[in-house]
């Protein structure tokens, strides 16, 4: 067998694992409902999706106890202590109250869209580059607005610094800002998911049965630990992007 | 910038995503973000009221604790006050019990001494009297032809002085 026949086949491989893992009969290409081309599948992930969010949160916070807190309750105050604990720490307690709905809301969602891409024929909103560029994107205007409502007209100074011909520089750094924060997400999931593909398609079936299954559970573990790092990295860069451009010192 | 886009498979889907998560967004502020911030602030009120009060009970039991010992030093500081004051009220009755009786003591004494002297005064001069009766008796028996009664009574005085010198 030649290089380039087993490249094919590797590639039909992938192929035929993720035809065979598509038991939904989401389409492949960009469906057009009349708003422009758009991935069907990657729509109706992040609707479950935001509906486990709504289900989570909405039982967590339901009969909340004061004395004596349900598990769920303990693990939303927990995660909502924990970020206000980064954003207090890193903008000042006022602006922290202030966008701790949003980073809260971030966290949970970017933490439900990682760990739904290992529930077996499911996707990852954020393994599609479509959703996590938006995200970022949002990021980032709102990193603008914030630093433009909370500084004024100071805040253009800080393209300038320390001297005009910066210029240019400052706009790259400011403008890869998303694009990291978009395609870091990106990259982790989609690699996870391709790899979790692969290890089925690699592994036969015969084997899996004599202990071919621990690659993919080791992968699947480490895959929900990615999850959580990822999204605790987007909120936490989202903190230090906001903290650094609201910052009143410079 | 089309090759790009198209590259990366970016298409509407961006859009819808960003709706997507700002629905989520304004549904979890409504419904779910209130909640948790009520009872985070009411778990925290309720911390610093019992630390609170805590601190204050403690204060109240420090002060209590200082009241009891200041209390107990008064009551020590006046039962040594009270045995004080009996010690020396005893010692005080003593002495005088002694004082009196010694006094007691020397006025029998001297009353008896006076008795004594009374009684022995009176014996002599009744034994003078007698003697003096009983001299006169015997002279005047013995030599009563005589002699004269003034030389009679110079004798009788000379013995009665010399029976006085006599001790008894």
């Amino acid at each position: 067998m030649s290089a380039a026949g087993s490249h094919e086949a590797s590639k039909d491989m992938l192929t035929i694992v993720h035809d065979n893992l598509n038991i939904w009969g989401f389409p492949h290409g960009p469906v057009d409902f009349g708003l422009g081309p758009m991935n069907l599948k990657t729509l109706v992930m992040t609707w479950i999706v935001m509906g486990l969010v709504i289900l989570f949160t909405v039982a967590a916070t339901r009969n909340m106890k004061l004395k004596r807190p349900g598990k769920l309750q303990l693990m939303v105050e927990e995660m909502y202590q924990f970020l206000k604990g980064l954003a207090y720490e890193n903008l000042d307690p006022k602006k922290g109250a202030a966008l701790m709905c949003l980073l809260f809301s971030l966290f949970i969602y970017l933490l439900f869209c990682n760990l739904w891409g290992l529930v077996p024929t499911m996707m990852s909103p954020t393994a599609d580059v479509n959703t996590t560029l938006g995200m970022a994107i949002s990021v980032f205007i709102l990193v603008q607005v914030l630093g433009l409502y909370y500084r004024g007209a100071k805040f253009f100074k800080h393209f300038v610094e320390p001297f005009v011909f910066f210029l240019p520089l400052v706009i790259v750094e400011e403008l890869s800002k998303p694009l990291t924060l978009a395609f870091r997400l990106y990259g982790n999931i989609y690699a996870g998911e391709v790899l979790i593909a692969v290890l089925l398609g690699l592994i036969p079936l015969t084997i899996n049965f004599f202990g071919g299954f621990i690659a993919s559970v080791v992968w699947l573990s480490f895959s929900i630990f990615v999850g959580f790092i990822q999204a605790f990295i987007f909120t936490m860069l989202t903190i230090a992007y906001i903290g650094q451009v609201t910052a009143e010192h410079h | 910038m089309d090759a790009v886009i198209q590259a990366l498979g970016l298409n509407n889907t961006l859009v819808a995503q960003v709706f997507n998560f700002i629905m989520l967004l304004i549904f979890l502020r409504v419904v779910v973000y209130p909640h948790i911030v009520r009872i985070l602030e009411e778990r925290q009120n309720f911390i610093e009221n019992n630390v609170a009060a805590a601190e204050e009970e403690r204060k109240q039991a420090e002060a209590l604790r200082q009241q009891y010992l200041d209390e107990l030093q008064k009551a020590k500081n006046e039962a040594q006050e009270i045995i004080q004051k009996a010690t020396k009220a005893g010692e005080d009755q003593a002495h005088e019990i002694i004082e009196a009786a010694k006094a007691e003591a020397a006025r029998v004494k001297e009353a008896a001494l006076q008795d004594i002297t009374r009684e022995k005064e009176k014996a002599v001069a009744e034994l003078r009297d007698q003697v003096a009766t009983l001299s006169i008796l015997v002279a005047s028996k013995v030599v009563s032809e005589k002699i004269t009664a003034d030389v009679q009574r110079g004798m009788i005085d000379e013995f009665i002085k010399e029976a006085g010198d006599l001790p008894c």
